[in-house]
């Protein structure tokens, strides 16, 4: 199996200029995206219901190999990365057009997992991008994933329904956030990590074309989001508040009493 | 001229996604939607020239779909696809885009030409700020984030309608065993004029007719934050209110048990008013609420539903 996983600024902990209103990336603390966990977590469950090896796959620029060792300190079995500059100007074409190389360069895999959309981007792209360039299908948002012999049978789950689809080796699936819970690693575990294979893989031993290299949009600012709103807090008992909430929502005019 | 086709399965898609073609100066349109959408009076006072009924187009996967539009967007050329931000679109138009060497942009929230080249702009980092983003190459697919824009009127013009036959589905490598469709209840959350949202703060399902209760008074549609949705299946996916799911912009917004993480209150940040009723006073909706309310829902709620009841209070 193999999971792509990517280095993200914690969104939780990211502050922002408020000259420039822009975020300062170079001070959020990296981790790993939590849907690409749940993927992982996915992958560990089929790993150690039915077998088969765990490798993490990932690509960026400026990676940090501390923060792919708690891929392997969740249990996977081996890393594969790649970080290169280009990688931060990189799309989701670009970023497809790596990985899909990258995944034939340690070997391809039966199941590939990825999240179904990163923390920061939130493309919704690679699996798909991924089923394309690589000629594999690809089932995305799952909800549950079991293995029945040679059959992968998915739940997935869309706006107005839910489907069970099946299919065999090979297939890409993208973790929905229901998909399972990723486990806290034990300090065991954690040690038991610094001594998984991590490879390091330079963008040039992937043969990719320049235009593949090529990103097609552009980013041209980032600003954070500001909404003013008033802040007032209703105090007092149940009854009074709900006297006062009504009240001022009467003067506002949304509600007529 | 750009060209643009628009992908909708229902006629308000269709409708908001037209308001698109009109912010770049689109002279061509046209549009790929399902053969039951045929409301010959509508889609033709929308300024359209084509538009392609294609049988099937709910049950076609999007590996089937994806044929169609390359298909069309080669013969047509047209410089732009877009259609609404849902999951479907989204892996829709990535394929299709990275089988044409193209970009996707998903969950755009504006589209403008700027000295001729498409500006995007779209959530990032979560929902809390927003990127630009120039397109580098033509053709680019786009969904787009559905906020009730409404398209100007227009005077009927002529129409040309092409059926496409049903799909075979030759791709055999995925099978569909089974398909449960959610249910349709309540109105358009994106049409509301009042919300009232849950969220995790709800102990049990049963709690949730708090909920109903206050909704049906206030004659407000009910939604809910991500978890009540798709960790516990207490409410249908289609009344997720958030970064994933829909975006509102109702008079009032009316969050309880909510604690307002960023992907929460991107969906909801066009609220006029946003009442916030949890009583975690850290939690992070109180900062983005009008007024908050630092009560235990189980008391405030019924309080709440008393006080309407007493003064016959109704929505304006």
């Amino acid at each position: 199996m193999h999971v792509f996983v990517k280095q993200v600024p914690d969104i939780s902990t990211l502050e922002y200029d408020p000259s420039t209103l822009a975020p300062r990336l170079e001070k959020a603390t990296p981790r790993l995206g939590e849907s690409d966990l749940v993927a992982l977590e996915a992958a560990l469950r089929i790993k150690e219901s039915w077998g088969g090896e765990v490798v993490v796959l990932s690509a960026g620029d400026g990676l940090n190999e501390l923060v792919l060792r708690e891929a392997l300190a969740m249990g996977a079995d081996r890393c594969f990365y790649v970080s290169d500059p280009i990688l931060s100007r990189a799309d989701a074409w670009v970023t497809a057009n790596i990985l899909s190389r990258l995944s034939k360069k340690a070997g391809g895999a039966d199941l590939l997992l990825c999240g179904e959309a990163s923390s920061d981007s939130g493309n919704y792209q690679l699996g798909p991008r991924l089923s394309e360039a690589m000629g594999i299908p690809c089932i995305t948002h799952a909800v549950s994933v079991e293995l029945d012999g040679k059959v992968v049978r998915v739940r997935r789950s869309l706006e107005d329904r839910t489907e069970i689809l099946e299919s065999e080796a090979p297939l890409i699936i993208t973790a929905s956030l229901e998909l399972a819970s990723p486990r806290l690693p034990s300090l065991l575990m954690i040690k038991a990590a610094s001594k998984k294979p991590m490879t390091r893989v330079d963008i040039s031993e992937l043969g990719l074309e320049k235009d593949l290299l090529e990103p097609l949009v552009e980013r041209l600012s980032v600003r954070v989001l500001k909404t003013a709103r008033r802040n007032i807090v209703l105090d007092g008992g149940p009854l009074e508040c709900a006297e006062r909430l009504v009240e001022s929502l009467v003067r506002e005019g949304v509600l007529r009493a | 001229m750009m060209t643009v086709l628009i992908l909708a399965g229902e006629l308000d898609e269709l409708l908001e996604l037209r308001t698109v073609a009109d912010q770049i100066g689109a002279q061509d349109v046209e549009a790929l939607v399902p053969d039951a959408l045929v409301d010959g009076d509508t889609l033709s006072s929308l300024g359209l020239k084509r538009v392609y009924l294609l049988e099937g187009f709910e049950e076609t996967p999007p590996e089937e779909l994806v044929k169609i539009v390359i298909d069309l967007v080669k013969k047509r050329g047209h410089g732009l696809v877009v259609g609404p931000s849902k999951k479907i679109y989204r892996e829709l138009f990535a394929r299709t885009a990275q089988n044409l060497s193209s970009p996707c942009l998903t969950d755009c929230t504006s589209l403008e030409s700027v000295e001729g080249s498409l500006v995007a702009e779209r959530p990032f980092l979560g929902g809390g700020y927003v990127e630009r983003l120039a397109i580098k190459r033509l053709p680019a697919l786009l969904t787009i984030q559905l906020m009730g824009r409404r398209p100007q009127t227009r005077e009927k013009g002529s129409l040309e309608m092409v059926r496409l036959g049903r799909l075979s589905t030759e791709d055999l490598r995925l099978r569909r065993v089974a398909v449960e469709k959610v249910e349709r209840r309540g109105a358009d959350l994106a049409k509301a004029r009042v919300v009232v949202s849950v969220g995790r703060g709800f102990k049990r399902r049963e709690d949730l007719k708090m909920a109903e209760d206050l909704a049906q008074l206030l004659g407000a549609e009910l939604a809910c934050s991500r978890p009540i949705a798709s960790d516990l299946g207490w409410m249908p996916e289609e009344k997720h209110v958030g970064l994933s799911g829909k975006w509102i912009s109702p008079q009032l917004y009316i969050a309880i048990g909510i604690s307002g993480q960023v992907q929460h209150m991107v969906g909801v940040r066009n609220s006029r008013i946003i009442v916030a009723v949890n009583n975690d006073t850290s939690a992070p909706i109180h900062r983005e609420a009008d007024y908050s309310v630092p009560l235990d829902l189980y008391q405030f709620i019924p309080a709440l539903i008393k006080v309407l009841r007493e003064r016959g209070a109704r929505v304006a």
